[in-house]
């Protein structure tokens, strides 16, 4: 006597064939080693970004764009839907601890220099995918349309308009015009609901692709053993129920984060108020936002903030590029020197951030 | 050489000039006197004259030779008629040099010249090229006399009209402050100032005792001695000097009890300058103390809607039959404190009970405490109502709605206490009614949301242990998989 569960799972299968999706799963396997636990910083990443997606629908629902209605729908979201104060703060929440598994998840693969031939894909994917991640965070921050969201919206374009030549025009279409106004709120949620979930799909897609396709990276060490002597696990369903084990107790610190710091609205945007004192970015433009204070106003003949910009914008363009200049690596040697370059930038990024944050 | 050394030398060669002409037979003069005419006249009075301050002080020249062509000669620095700003510098040389004015035996204070050009008088004519006053516009040119000379037209019983040469002259005002009244001296002559002034009274306020005399500023320049915020400390000049004032026989305190009145500590402490001053009550050029039956139109000014009630309202009749004056019989006047609820009702500092008495005046005794007890009551439910919201607030629930319904809260007792006015209890419990129901909503949106506070952690608790329990059975499935898995191998 077949049970309904297995009457159900016949009736898929005769469809959409699921037996030789299981099977391809049921050959998959991770490596495992000392490393492993960097691995599931990506599933993780996916997990939020999926929260982000259900989470940002959910406050579609409520949320109006527009100078005169986005800040008030808002405080409508936190006190008087019902757990729209959840969905808001966790969508916050979740927003910034994307991004933070993302650079971990970056990080980690820099390291294990998973990025060497045949992975140049993945990679690149997976960084304009972290970019995107930046614009998300920047577009959303001014949704809400408060005091600071603001003034960080006008000093980040500000920033922009700096660089040279292509600059001016890029800041007047990001804001929709000269100034920070309601035309800047209607672009930005437009890039936050529209453009930048289409393009991230597109690189999601393909980043899953190709990570199902090649499977995950064997550490360097690794290459001279014999296949047999590695040891790895079962993607499916091993390393998929770790996976959500781990995505359980992050949804959990979420829940405690809404809950215990749900995230302030602040005060409503006023174009013609001063700026209050110590405007500050999102952290993760910190460690940039310090950098430039720095630079002093001059350089020879440039201008220290445009100086500034380009090395950012130049570096990481280089760090996006690393598989196609770490020869070294994809031929399976060793290559300090990009352990070396790494090293630098996690410290450089956390010990201005942390002065970023004190200052 | 030192700047100082120089100084002194030019003050000596100018003294030297000036005296040694004057010791001289003034030439200039004996000729002059020939010809006649008015300055020669009136320069014989002047006190320059007396002095020993020749011609040629003012007009240069050499006042010592009886020859014309040399007395009058440009080389020796005759000026001839002094025109425009040319004037006033003819009277600096000596009038802004402390040392001149020693040599000369005379104790004024210099720097008036400076005074002048810094002040709205010191500012270019119309056609300009000079500035619009010079020192001969009040003081004359020829028969100069002491300023405390009841000849001179700076005199306290003169100086009106000097001033309203030009003050009262509405041609002339409008091509320099077309806004300013010129009706000033018609005010005045209707003040206490004015009238004793006009009989004769050299002690009383003038122009200049407001305005001051060289450094006169528009009275909305914060350095004028009548901007808002100086006005009392100008009036207290006189009218807090009780040996001064004592022939007048009024009291000295009103500049002390003024200064910590609330309408004092909003002009004087916190530079309010829409709170009132003295002029705001008394009037400025035509200043009077308001008459009893008129008080509530004076506080009306700015007080409104009290008024208006207080003059519907049947206290007004009862004042005016006892000649009480209006506002400040429950109030005070100058030393009016900030009104809170102790003022009305039937306790000892409530002003009711002065006139409702229990045995004599029941009815009002009982508006009074019925009053009294509904506005106590609007007030703790306020303070209950910003408490609870400030609760919520810090607890990190969003709950601005309520906290911009307390201004409604806040709005309606104020409102009431304005409707005290009306004395009518009707009208009042209306009001405080509106202010109850407006923070009774308040109170419960914000014990909803201290509720919700503590509904969201039992809900995170509850979460939690579902989620906790999920991820345990998960671990304890995964073993079993892999043990499952490891002896499957085997």
């Amino acid at each position: 006597m077949k049970t309904l569960w297995t009457k159900l799972y016949d009736w898929i299968d005769e469809r959409v064939e699921l037996g030789g999706l299981i099977e391809f799963m049921g050959k998959k396997y991770v490596p495992v080693n000392r490393h492993s636990v960097w691995y599931y910083f990506g599933g993780v990443s996916l997990f939020l970004f999926i929260i982000q997606v259900v989470t940002g629908i959910l406050l579609l629902l409520y949320y109006k764009s527009g100078e005169q209605l986005a800040f008030e729908s808002i405080q409508f979201i936190m006190s008087k839907v019902q757990f729209g104060w959840l969905i808001r703060s966790i969508h916050s929440w979740t927003a910034n601890l994307f991004i933070l598994t993302a650079m971990i998840h970056m990080f980690s693969v820099y390291f294990e220099k998973s990025y060497r031939k045949p992975r140049e894909v993945t990679w690149v994917t997976g960084m304009l995918m972290l970019f995107l991640a930046l614009g998300f965070g920047f577009s959303g921050y001014l949704l809400p349309w408060n005091e600071l969201a603001f003034f960080a919206t006008k000093v980040g374009t500000d920033i922009a308009g700096a660089v040279p030549i292509v600059g001016k025009p890029i800041m007047v279409f990001l804001r929709g015009g000269e100034d920070v106004t309601g035309a800047t709120l209607s672009r930005f949620f437009g890039f936050h609901i529209a453009v930048l979930p289409g393009l991230f799909t597109v690189l999601l897609g393909i980043h899953l692709l190709m990570v199902q396709r090649q499977g995950m990276s064997e550490p360097m060490e690794r290459g001279d053993q014999p296949a047999a002597e590695r040891q790895r696990m079962p993607f499916f369903p091993n390393f998929l129920l770790r996976d959500l084990l781990l995505w359980l107790i992050v949804l959990n610190l979420l829940a405690i984060l809404a809950v215990f710091f749900p995230w302030e609205l602040g005060k409503k945007a006023d174009a013609f108020a001063s700026a209050p004192a110590g405007i500050k970015p999102e952290w993760y433009f910190l460690f940039m936002f310090q950098t430039l204070k720095y630079i002093p106003g001059k350089i020879l003949f440039v201008d220290g903030e445009v100086l500034g910009i380009l090395l950012f914008g130049l570096a990481g363009l280089l760090w996006m590029l690393v598989p196609f200049w770490d020869w070294k690596s994809s031929r399976g040697e060793r290559n300090r020197f990009v352990n070396y370059v790494g090293i630098f930038v996690i410290f450089y990024i956390i010990i201005l951030t942390v002065i970023g944050w004190i200052v | 050489m030192r700047p100082y050394v120089r100084s002194l030398a030019a003050a000596f060669i100018a003294f030297s000039a000036i005296l040694s002409a004057a010791s001289a037979q003034d030439k200039c003069l004996s000729c002059h006197e020939g010809v006649g005419g008015k300055p020669v006249e009136l320069f014989q009075r002047d006190i320059h004259h007396a002095k020993g301050v020749t011609c040629a002080g003012c007009h240069g020249g050499n006042s010592k030779t009886d020859d014309m062509e040399k007395a009058m000669d440009k080389n020796a620095g005759y000026i001839g008629v002094p025109k425009g700003d040319e004037i006033s510098k003819a009277c600096a040389k000596c009038h802004s040099s402390a040392e001149m004015m020693k040599n000369l035996h005379s104790s004024i204070p210099t720097g008036q010249f400076e005074k002048l050009q810094l002040s709205v008088h010191g500012k270019l004519a119309v056609n300009g090229k000079e500035r619009i006053v010079q020192c001969t516009t009040c003081h004359n040119a020829h028969g100069i006399v002491s300023v405390h000379s009841a000849a001179s037209p700076v005199f306290p019983l003169n100086i009106v009209k000097t001033c309203t040469k030009c003050h009262g002259d509405p041609a002339f005002m409008r091509t320099y402050n077309p806004s300013l009244p010129v009706d000033q001296l018609e005010k005045y002559r209707t003040s206490v100032h004015g009238m004793r002034n006009l009989k004769g009274d050299a002690k009383v306020a003038e122009c200049a005792s407001c305005h001051g005399s060289h450094d006169i500023f528009p009275v909305k320049d914060p350095r004028s001695s009548i901007y808002a915020t100086n006005v009392p400390q100008t009036c207290s000049h006189c009218h807090s000097d009780a040996k001064y004032m004592k022939e007048y026989k009024i009291p000295t305190d009103q500049y002390e009890k003024f200064s910590r009145s609330v309408h004092g500590v909003a002009l004087l402490k916190k530079h309010d300058t829409g709170a009132p001053a003295c002029n705001s009550c008394h009037g400025n050029h035509a200043a009077t103390p308001p008459g009893v039956n008129s008080i509530s139109k004076v506080c009306g000014t700015c007080h409104a809607l009290n008024a208006d009630l207080f003059s519907s309202s049947p206290h007004k009749k009862a004042f005016d039959e006892r000649k009480l004056p209006e506002c400040e019989t429950c109030h005070g006047k100058h030393d009016i404190i900030v009104a809170t609820n102790k003022l009305l009702g039937v306790t000892q500092e409530a002003v009711c009970s002065r006139c409702h008495s229990e045995s004599q005046n029941a009815k009002g005794f009982e508006a009074a405490r019925g009053m009294r007890s509904l506005i106590d009551s609007l007030e703790s439910q306020e303070k209950t109502a910003v408490s609870l919201v400030e609760e919520a607030e810090q607890k990190g629930m969003e709950i601005s709605e309520a906290k911009f319904k307390l201004r409604d809260a806040h709005q309606a007792r104020l409102e009431s206490r304005t409707m005290v006015h009306s004395f009518n209890q009707e009208r009042f419990k209306e009001v405080v009614a509106k202010g109850l129901g407006v923070t009774a909503s308040v109170r419960e949106e914000a014990v909803d949301a201290l509720d919700e506070y503590v509904f969201r952690r039992i809900g995170l608790g509850f979460a939690t242990l579902a989620i906790t329990i999920l991820v345990v059975s998960l671990y304890l499935y995964i073993r079993r998989i892999e043990r499952r898995q490891a002896t499957g191998a085997e």
